[in-house]
């Protein structure tokens, strides 16, 4: 007996590709919840090498306090506003070309932010010239830090 | 005489071939976009007018109001240190590993400045010198 192998059904070459689309939206799921946009930004506080600081002296300098009792004084005399504060500074950079440098001194119980207000003053007036004072360098210049 | 129309049925198809094309488009753009925040420390930043960019992978220590710290070497989830002495020792560690790694204080707006003064100091004492105050924009 011939026997006919019937070679008529033909084969299909098929990559599945169904559940790509499934598995890829997963995956933005994914990123889309876990994703952060925001970029961090901040105040830069450069500070010069350890060997090129100086020990500058209030007097020779604009002098910033901010007061445990939420006042101001701008080389030691009250300031009652922000704006009065870069007005004055902004005055002195003119006289002295800029070169005055500025001491932003904080007494330990101030609010943090209000330090970050100040700074951000002098920041926008572009003064390159700012030292923040450890309470240790307070200590150590208690004749120069005396109001 | 009865016309008999001969109707084809048209087949509902949304076609999809490249609904995976742009799948894959939007998982590249999110796979380089992405990046993994190593400190999540809920605080009350500061605004300011003055912005720079900080630097990617700097190393972050934050400071909440209630004057708790936590540290990250800017590739490792950052961890809560309560003694100032293990603090100092991470510092130290970060400064020997990553040289001249820029260093942010993301600290609460109203965390007293003393808590801000502890870090600063042992920041100076080892010789950290980029040091990025971390800040929302105002307005």
């Amino acid at each position: 007996m011939k026997s006919r192998i019937s070679l008529r059904g033909k084969l299909s070459s098929e990559v599945p590709t169904s559940s790509m689309a499934d598995i890829a939206f997963l995956l933005i799921t994914f990123f889309m919840v876990t994703t952060v946009f925001t970029a961090i930004h901040g105040i830069d506080y450069g500070l010069p090498k350890k060997d090129a600081s100086a020990n500058i002296k209030p007097q020779e300098s604009v002098y910033i306090h901010l007061m445990a009792s939420g006042e101001i004084t701008l080389d030691f005399v009250p300031v009652s506003s922000m704006e009065q504060l870069a007005a004055y500074i902004k005055g002195k950079m003119e006289q002295t070309q800029g070169r005055k440098p500025v001491i932003l001194r904080t007494d330990p119980e101030v609010p943090y932010g209000m330090t970050v207000e100040v700074l951000d003053v002098l920041k926008q007036l572009d003064i390159q010239n700012i030292s923040i004072p450890t309470q240790t360098d307070i200590e150590l210049w208690k004749d120069y830090f005396r109001d | 005489m009865i016309i008999r129309y001969r109707t084809r049925p048209i087949t509902a198809i949304i076609p999809t071939a490249s609904m995976a094309d742009i799948a894959f488009l939007l998982i590249t753009f999110f796979m380089f976009t992405t990046s993994f925040s190593v400190d999540r420390t809920d605080v009350l930043l500061p605004a300011s007018v003055v912005q720079q960019q900080v630097e990617k992978d700097a190393a972050i220590i934050a400071i909440t109001a209630d004057e708790g710290i936590r540290i990250s070497d800017g590739i490792r989830e950052s961890e809560l240190v309560t003694d100032m002495a293990k603090l100092e020792s991470i510092l130290k560690e970060i400064v020997q590993t990553h040289p001249g790694r820029q260093f942010i204080i993301k600290c609460d707006k109203r965390a007293p400045y003393r808590s801000f003064n502890t870090v600063y100091e042992m920041m100076l004492r080892n010789g950290i010198r980029n040091i990025s105050l971390l800040t929302e924009k105002k307005g």
